[in-house]
């Protein structure tokens, strides 16, 4: 602990004024390290590298335009998301290529679990999925999941974050990861019967 | 607490959501309850595999550098 009191500011300093190298040293420091997420992120959201890539980048833009509104210390992670959820959705969406075909709310419940665990109940099965085959299965998810899942299992946001960035309530979040989870269950399922990982019986 | 209770808070468990007390009596359950045990450990290794799965991918080299350089412009 600092004998020094806080200063009489309530907020703490939030990038003060400062020499433009600074500027962009701060940004670079706090904002660009969370590169890698943003693009999968955006991945998962536009569907195409290309889109990802412009999309990234105006998020990175617009986040640099308006760094002295983000304070210091704070989750930028999910400030940048934010950012890159809204410009999503407010430019990109109507050339998306996953339109919402499911009602989210009809989705039958499958627990992976239960259907593999007399024979694999190890999930020894799951070493045999290669990435491009998960990475498809979170695509083919409906948007509100794919987004939690995206948020919460990949990039390791809590409820609570996941729930800022969609602007959803907390309770929404969890119902969607529930639903995403086990949809994404039972795309991987299907695929590792269908390819002969385990015996099975395929929903389709 | 008995295995259908355990289960419905199998994901906020896992996912760190619950509160401590919560925490401390689903952990008592699964150490006592070998089938709910093997089932959260199933759970457990499923969100793993989609952690790791899809995090193996990273943004490519030219995107950092064109944001680097977009920098300097502003």
């Amino acid at each position: 602990m600092t004998s020094t009191p806080p200063p009489a500011s309530s907020n703490p300093p939030s990038s003060p004024a400062r020499s433009p190298e600074e500027r962009r040293e701060g940004f670079e420091q706090e904002a660009l390290v969370h590169l890698d997420a943003l693009y999968r992120v955006a991945l998962r959201l536009t569907g195409t590298a290309a889109d990802a890539e412009d999309l990234v980048q105006e998020t990175m833009l617009r986040a640099y335009r308006s760094w002295e509104r983000y304070t210091l210390g704070t989750n930028a992670k999910g400030w940048l998301l934010t950012i890159l959820r809204h410009l999503f959705i407010n430019e990109y969406r109507r050339k998306s290529r996953h339109p919402e075909t499911v009602d989210v709310d009809t989705i039958e419940p499958f627990a992976l679990f239960q259907e593999v665990q007399e024979e694999d109940p190890q999930g020894a099965f799951f070493d045999k999925i290669v990435d491009d085959e998960v990475l498809r299965a979170v695509d083919q998810l409906p948007e509100a999941f794919r987004e939690a899942v995206t948020l919460s299992d990949v990039e390791g946001l809590s409820y609570e974050e996941v729930a800022k960035v969609l602007d959803v309530p907390v309770g929404t979040v969890k119902s969607r990861l529930y639903r995403g989870r086990r949809l994404l269950q039972a795309k991987l399922y299907d695929y590792a019967v269908n390819m002969g990982y385990i015996k099975g019986q395929s929903k389709k | 607490m008995r295995c259908r209770e355990c289960a419905e808070h199998l994901y906020e468990y896992l996912d760190r959501e619950v509160t401590p007390d919560l925490e401390a009596e689903i952990r008592a359950h699964i150490q006592k309850c070998p089938p709910c045990s093997e089932h959260f450990d199933f759970e457990t290794l499923f969100l793993k595999f989609v952690r790791v799965r899809c995090r193996a991918q990273g943004a490519p080299a030219t995107l950092r550098r064109r944001i680097l350089e977009q920098l300097l412009e502003e």
